[in-house]
């Protein structure tokens, strides 16, 4: 048994043929893999398509001319410079289409490519006769045909690319990353840009002839998109996409060998299944990770429900199936839940039940203003008394500031809500010398006058002056004022707005 | 050298046009701004202010006009400005590091055989402290909250060591904390006698930001002191009557 399973691996390495589709598989998949890392940055995967379709037309003109002009057949140096000089002219066309119409890239790309393409395939099927290139050959590649030509195509294009990218790294990270800052500092972008696709253009040249044209733009992307999961530093992604692109090409050959398959489409299919592999297990961007982080994921709407359900019992400890009562339909991890604001610093639970910490009793006023504001919203364009609650509970939930404060506006900052409850004021959102009105603050609250406006002069405050917003008159219109010397002020709203103090902090919590 | 760069103020910018298409971002601007200032730069969306920041670093080239820094041509003038881009323009998923980024900020002083020196690390260290993101320094820049990522690009600026510092809205969507924090660092750049130019979208709090305001849409509407420059039908020209602006900052500068 284990005889068989080994012979299943050594076998294939006793033939020429598999050495060198090895070998040759192996240096293409290094230097497309590293390559491609900064094509996917990039974002110019579609450019990796388009070069290798473009590539045939430079292939069949290579080989025409060398034939009409020298009479050689296939000479190969000829037909990897007519494939250079291919993909230089589209991707020439393609920046030059998308700059002169309104055309974008994408489609740019795609006219280009498909026309360049076209080009090679009529030239070849024109001159069946002369030139005996199989069309096969090109679109699905052979790996396991390997010529020692194209182990020093391969090689040499590998040296000259991988040393560019070793040489200029930080060139193409930061061009990259940022241009604008590449620019400043005077890295000259245009030129990195050209020596980038000319490295993707001998890349896709060196590998077509093993992967194929329609396979080799895999070979560039998919093993660097799978190191790109598990990588947060370039230098380390190229090294690890470099890893997936030869394990991808010695899983795929054993693939090829003991299934008689393909060679090009064995590499692929082994490739996209390891990035499919990691896309799964990727302990940080995997989707394993990603719905275990969900899953831990305390849903907001929950926490704001239970804050609402605690604050209301005014400081007495509300027991969980109180809690659990009020939230009824969402109670699903409840425990879980109160568990995490507890360690949020949210709430304390005790035999009795749940109290705020004052974290809490800020989040839970934030709420609760929201939702009054809402309830004395919907009150004031018409909603039913009875269905006031509902929406409002609903509604409460979109608390930003700027939202909130339009409310609050729009309403006249009042003080109490429809069923005369009184709204917090919206101290979560306070910083300490921030400037308000009067009118904007709440009981408790410690502050000292800035400015009046002149209708205010009246009422006998100076600027300067520190005071304590005290109870609300009874009548809940109105604000009474202590100063620091212990004389007491009424003001009415019209004097609360117009008068600004520079808020300090509530008394409770200096 | 740096004699020389005493007499020149730090940016001029001279009857600049940038298009893109047929319809100017920015149409015939004038500046000069004095080495040593904090000067904030407001507009409303799409009024060219990034664009602006773009001709200053070099990055777009002008239909017309001249921009120079230290007296030196824009396109000529290496490393001489730092910048911290606009949020929404930074790829945050990129696979790259705090401690990475800033090192970014050295680039411009590292022969392109070498790698980065002692020297380099150093400044690179100093910078990540300066803004206090030194714990943070292996962490991937996407896994940052928005302060944080700000503070990064922060440091970078400084670890360039450049005399003038550009900022694309470094205060839109961080807390309070994060904008004292950010202020702080903006405040030693100043005092160590560098040149600030800050995109800003928040009017209420410009006057008491900086010293000197820029108020643009296409055209240039107003440099100067920011008493002058936040001036009611000035501001309701530019921005089109959207009143809560307006509101805000009366609220904000008769408290003052
Ligand atoms: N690269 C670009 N290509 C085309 N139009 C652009 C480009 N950059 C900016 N613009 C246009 O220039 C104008 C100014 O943009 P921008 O400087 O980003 O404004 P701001 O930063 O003040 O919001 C906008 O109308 C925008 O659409
Ligand atoms: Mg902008």
């Amino acid at each position: 048994m284990i005889e068989l399973v080994a012979n299943a691996f050594i076998e294939p390495l006793r033939q020429t043929f598999f050495q060198k589709a090895l070998i040759g598989g192996s240096i293409a998949a290094v230097v497309c893999s590293v390559v491609g890392c900064l094509v996917i940055l990039r974002r110019m995967a579609f450019l990796g398509d388009a070069l290798s379709h473009a590539m045939i037309a430079g292939v069949a003109g290579g080989y025409l001319f060398m034939k009409v002009l020298f009479d050689i057949e296939a000479h190969a140096p000829a037909m990897l410079v007519g494939s250079l000089i291919a993909t230089v002219i589209t991707v020439t066309s393609i920046g030059f289409v998308s700059r002169v119409s309104r055309l974008k890239d994408d489609t740019a790309i795609g006219i280009m490519y498909t026309g360049v393409f076209a080009a090679g395939v009529v030239l070849v099927s024109i001159f069946r006769n002369y030139i005996h290139i199989d069309l096969m050959h090109f679109i699905m590649g052979d790996v396991l045909g390997v010529a020692d030509h194209d182990l020093w195509a391969a090689g040499l294009a590998a040296s000259v690319v991988l040393s560019t990218i070793i040489l200029f790294f930080r060139q193409f990270q930061l061009t990259s990353f940022d241009p604008v800052m590449a620019a400043a500092i005077g890295m000259p972008v245009v030129a990195i840009e050209y020596a980038l696709t000319t490295c993707v253009s001998l890349v896709v040249v060196s590998a077509v002839s093993m992967v194929g044209v329609i396979l080799v733009v895999g070979l560039l992307i998919t093993p660097a998109a799978t190191a790109y999961l598990l990588s947060d530093r370039l230098d380390r992604m190229m090294a690890l996409s470099a890893v997936f692109g030869v394990s991808s090409v010695v899983g795929g050959l054993y693939l090829c060998m003991w299934l008689d398959s393909s060679g090009g489409g064995a590499i692929m299919l082994f490739c996209t299944f390891q990035f499919l592999v990691v896309l799964v297990i990727a302990p940080r961007y995997g989707l394993l990770a990603r719905w275990l982080r969900l899953r831990r994921m305390v849903p907001q709407q929950l926490i704001e429900d239970i804050l609402g359900a605690v604050v209301r019992g005014e400081g007495a400890p509300l027991p969980l199936d109180k809690v659990a009562a009020f939230v009824q339909g969402e109670a699903r991890g409840l425990g879980r839940v109160v568990g995490a604001m507890e360690r949020d610093g949210l709430l304390h639970s005790t035999p009795e039940g749940l109290t705020l910490t004052p974290a809490g009793v800020r989040e839970a006023g934030r709420v609760l203003r929201a939702h009054r504001l809402w309830e004395t919203y919907l009150q004031h364009v018409g909603m039913p008394p009875n269905e006031l609650h509902k929406k409002a509970h609903a509604l409460e939930h979109v608390h930003d500031e700027e939202s909130v404060e339009y409310l609050d506006d729009l309403l006249g900052r009042p003080r109490l809500d429809p069923h005369d409850a009184l709204i917090p004021d919206d101290y979560a959102a306070f910083a300490p010398d921030s400037v308000r009105s009067i009118s904007m603050l709440r009981k408790g609250a410690r502050a000292v006058i800035e400015s009046m406006d002149p209708q205010a002069t009246s009422v006998g405050l100076a600027v300067g002056d520190e005071i304590t917003i005290g109870p609300a008159s009874d009548d809940d219109t109105g604000w009474n004022v202590t100063r620091s010397d212990g004389a007491e002020f009424s003001l009415d709203h019209r004097a609360a707005d117009a008068i600004r103090v520079r808020f300090k902090s509530y008394k409770d919590d200096a | 050298m740096a004699a020389e760069r005493v007499n020149h103020p730090a940016i001029d910018v001279e009857n600049l046009t940038v298009s893109f298409g047929s319809k100017p971002a920015l149409l015939d601007v004038s500046i000069t701004i004095e080495a040593g200032l904090a000067v904030g730069v407001i507009g409303p969306n799409g009024a060219g202010k990034s664009t602006l920041i773009k001709a200053i670093l070099g990055f777009v080239k002008p239909d017309f006009g001249k921009v120079r820094i230290l007296g030196i041509p824009a396109d000529q003038a290496r490393g001489l400005v730092a910048y911290v881009p606009q949020r929404g323009a930074v790829d945050w998923d990129y696979p790259i590091t705090v401690e990475e980024v800033a090192m970014m900020g050295r680039y411009g002083h590292i022969p392109w055989w070498k790698d980065p020196g002692l020297e380099d690390k150093e400044q690179v260290q100093n910078a990540l402290k300066m803004v206090r993101m030194s714990e943070f320094r292996h962490r991937q820049i996407g896994r940052l909250s928005g302060g944080q990522q700000q503070r990064v690009f922060m440091a970078r600026a400084l670890a360039q060591g450049a005399d003038v510092l550009l900022l694309d809205e470094p205060f839109a969507g961080v807390d309070a904390a994060t904008e004292r924090a950010i202020l702080d660092v903006l405040d030693r750049a100043k005092r160590a006698g560098r040149t600030l130019v800050v995109v800003h979208h928040d009017l209420a709090t410009a006057a008491e930001y900086f010293d000197f305001l820029i108020l643009i849409k296409q055209r240039l509407f107003a440099y100067g002191r920011p008493e002058l420059v936040l001036n009611p039908e000035l501001l309701s020209e530019v921005y089109e009557g959207r009143l809560r602006v307006f509101a805000d900052l009366s609220g904000a500068r008769a408290s003052r």
